[in-house]
């Protein structure tokens, strides 16, 4: 089983590396990033910490670019052009091949994360010949890398019953909104009425809590206060990937393909 | 292996599509049973829309039937993991990953079916040489043509060895020559102790290859037997070939009606119903001082057992 998963793995890593798109997108991101060396020039105040903040963001919108755009297709290209086929006909479980497909490109996303996170930190390091090496770049990137991981496993599950658009609005509203929960629970708390309350927090729970993963202010004000929020974060992104993909597997289990 | 009951046995299998919110589901396969026994070569014939793809679907689990049930090798083994590396599948104009060469795409068969990588690399070369492929096999698929397509998915059907190969459409958009090549390599399979299931819209090409044949139209099976039964039990009518041409009052004396052939060059060419026609009209030609050259029954096709099965009612694409 797992040696399946793997070669399935191993095969979308292939695809996504041998994507043309993709490497235009992480150019630019890669551009991007190393222009905020000049950034420094062009404003006032803590140079380095304006170079980190615009830097996390870059490498957080370009990551998200990333998984939406290789996620949304990850099950429905293979459906539409019917590689599918053989795939499943092989001794290939249906869980098996969304496993594979959804850790094929966790692992693209880690590398593409890892070189825009590492041309940051070069950046920092070497601004103005006097930089310090900002650990706190990894620990961002690795939160960022997470909720990346997260947004994959919703853009494969929208892949296996809709089409690649919808799949796209659906996980980019989920990634506005999943920012935004903590909103969601705190508005619902004013209501005077029981069940909106419990509603609210009935939805708070059961959208994903991206800010869970955001620790970029923590890292730039005077670094991470525990790692123990890492552990919570990694702990809440496998519990709730796990549900995410349990929920794929289960509506691909009998679907008929065309 | 001898084996008693049958490889492949399908029960009772019905299967609709939905058309649309509001319209009733269409029926693709009504109540279609057959069954398919060790090294045997099965035609599933049908013309285009009759249900074959949807069937082969099923069998590979790819769609799920309403109703019936599908039976692989005896039921010995749960459907799973180990029934699928005994099956070798070919899906009607495969497609692959664009951005594997052929090689790297059999590696990732192998690997998915659970062979070792030096069984992989020796098998596939072998299969490529004998799809005629070697030549294209660090050639990004990207590159291939429509018949290079079809011949590398017959290579990864035949990857690992199945005991069952399932083809939809082996010989569609191959050139005559690529068409006797499949051939050959169905009949091999066949001699190498495999049952071969394999679905075609072109009568001639399961004419000639196969043992048995299973006709479905419009979802329902409508003919299913041996070749040479469906073809042998009926003939169709009786050619004579004379010569002379005779004139029509010498004929008419030889009791031929006037519309009973035609002339093709020096030859008369006649068609008798059957054989005690066929004798009257002979011993009423010799009289007339006509030479019989020849007298063949012309038996039916499967092509004409097809036509007649329907009903002529609706049967386009019966033939190509
Ligand atoms: N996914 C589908 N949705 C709706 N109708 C379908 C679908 N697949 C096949 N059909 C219909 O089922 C019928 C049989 O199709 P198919 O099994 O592909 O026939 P064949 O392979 O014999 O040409 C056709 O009329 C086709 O339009
Ligand atoms: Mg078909």
């Amino acid at each position: 089983m797992l040696r399946r998963i793997f070669s399935i793995a191993a095969n979308t890593f292939r695809e996504t590396i041998r994507n043309k798109i993709l490497y235009a997108i992480l150019a630019f991101a890669l551009f991007v990033i190393g222009m905020t060396f000049f950034l420094a020039d062009l404003s006032v105040g803590d140079f380095a910490r304006i170079i980190a903040d615009v830097g996390l963001a870059s490498i957080h919108i370009f990551g998200v670019i990333m998984a939406v755009f290789l996620g949304i297709t990850l099950v429905s290209n293979e459906v539409e052009r019917k590689t599918i086929y053989i795939l499943l006909s092989k001794p290939v479980r249906r869980f098996e091949f969304i496993f594979g497909k959804t850790l094929g490109l966790s692992v693209t996303l880690l590398l593409t994360t890892l070189a825009m996170a590492t041309v940051l930190f070069l950046v920092h390091f070497s601004y103005r010949y006097g930089g310090r090496a900002e650990v706190g770049i990894f620990i961002a990137s690795a939160g960022i890398y997470m909720e990346l991981v997260l947004l994959t496993c919703l853009a494969s599950l929208f892949s296996t019953f809709t089409t690649p658009v919808l799949s796209a609005i659906f996980t980019l509203s989920l990634f506005l909104v999943g920012h935004l929960t903590k909103y969601l629970y705190v508005l619902g708390d004013q209501s005077k009425v029981e069940a909106v309350r419990w509603a609210s927090r009935f939805i708070f729970y059961l959208l994903p809590n991206l800010e869970n993963f955001n620790w970029k202010n923590e890292v730039a004000y005077g670094g991470l206060k525990s790692f123990s929020i890492l552990g919570w974060a990694a702990g809440y992104l496998v519990a709730y990937a796990a549900c995410v993909l349990c929920l794929s597997c289960l509506l691909f289990a009998r679907k008929d393909f065309k | 292996m001898i084996r008693q009951g049958p490889i492949l046995s399908i029960e009772r299998l019905s299967k609709s599509y939905p058309t649309g919110f509001w319209r009733k589901p269409v029926r693709v396969l009504s109540d279609l049973s057959c069954e398919v026994h060790a090294n045997e070569i099965v035609g599933f014939l049908g013309p285009n829309g009759a249900g074959k793809t949807t069937t082969i679907k099923i069998l590979n689990r790819l769609a799920f039937p309403d109703a019936g049930k599908v039976t692989l090798f005896g039921g010995q083994v749960r459907d799973g993991a180990d029934v699928r590396r005994r099956i070798g599948f070919m899906p009607e104009q495969p497609y692959f990953y664009e951005y594997l060469t052929g090689g790297e795409f059999l590696r990732l068969c192998g690997q998915l079916c659970g062979m070792s990588r030096a069984d992989t690399e020796s098998r596939s070369s072998e299969l490529l040489s004998r799809v005629g492929l070697s030549g294209a096999r660090d050639t990004a698929i990207r590159k291939y043509s429509k018949g290079m397509m079809q011949r590398l998915g017959l290579a990864q059907a035949l990857l690992h060895d199945p005991e069952l190969v399932i083809l939809d459409e082996p010989m569609s958009g191959l050139d005559p020559m690529g068409r006797m090549e499949v051939r050959g390599i169905i009949r091999d399979l066949k001699a190498a102790g495999k049952t071969v299931f394999f679905s075609s819209h072109i009568l001639s090409d399961v004419e000639a290859l196969c043992d048995r044949v299973i006709m479905l139209h419009k979802g329902r099976k409508v003919a299913e037997g041996r070749v040479e039964e469906l073809i042998g039990a009926e003939t169709l009518y009786i050619e004579l070939v004379v010569s002379p041409v005779l004139p029509a009052d010498r004929l008419a004396a030889a009791g031929i009606p006037p519309d009973a052939g035609y002339a093709q060059g020096a030859l008369l060419v006649l068609r008798a119903a059957d054989n005690e026609q066929a004798n009257r009209w002979i011993a009423g030609l010799l009289r007339e001082g006509g030479t019989v050259l020849s007298c063949v029954p012309v038996k039916k096709g499967l092509e004409e057992i097809f036509m007649e099965r329907v009903g002529g009612s609706d049967s386009t694409g019966a033939t190509s």
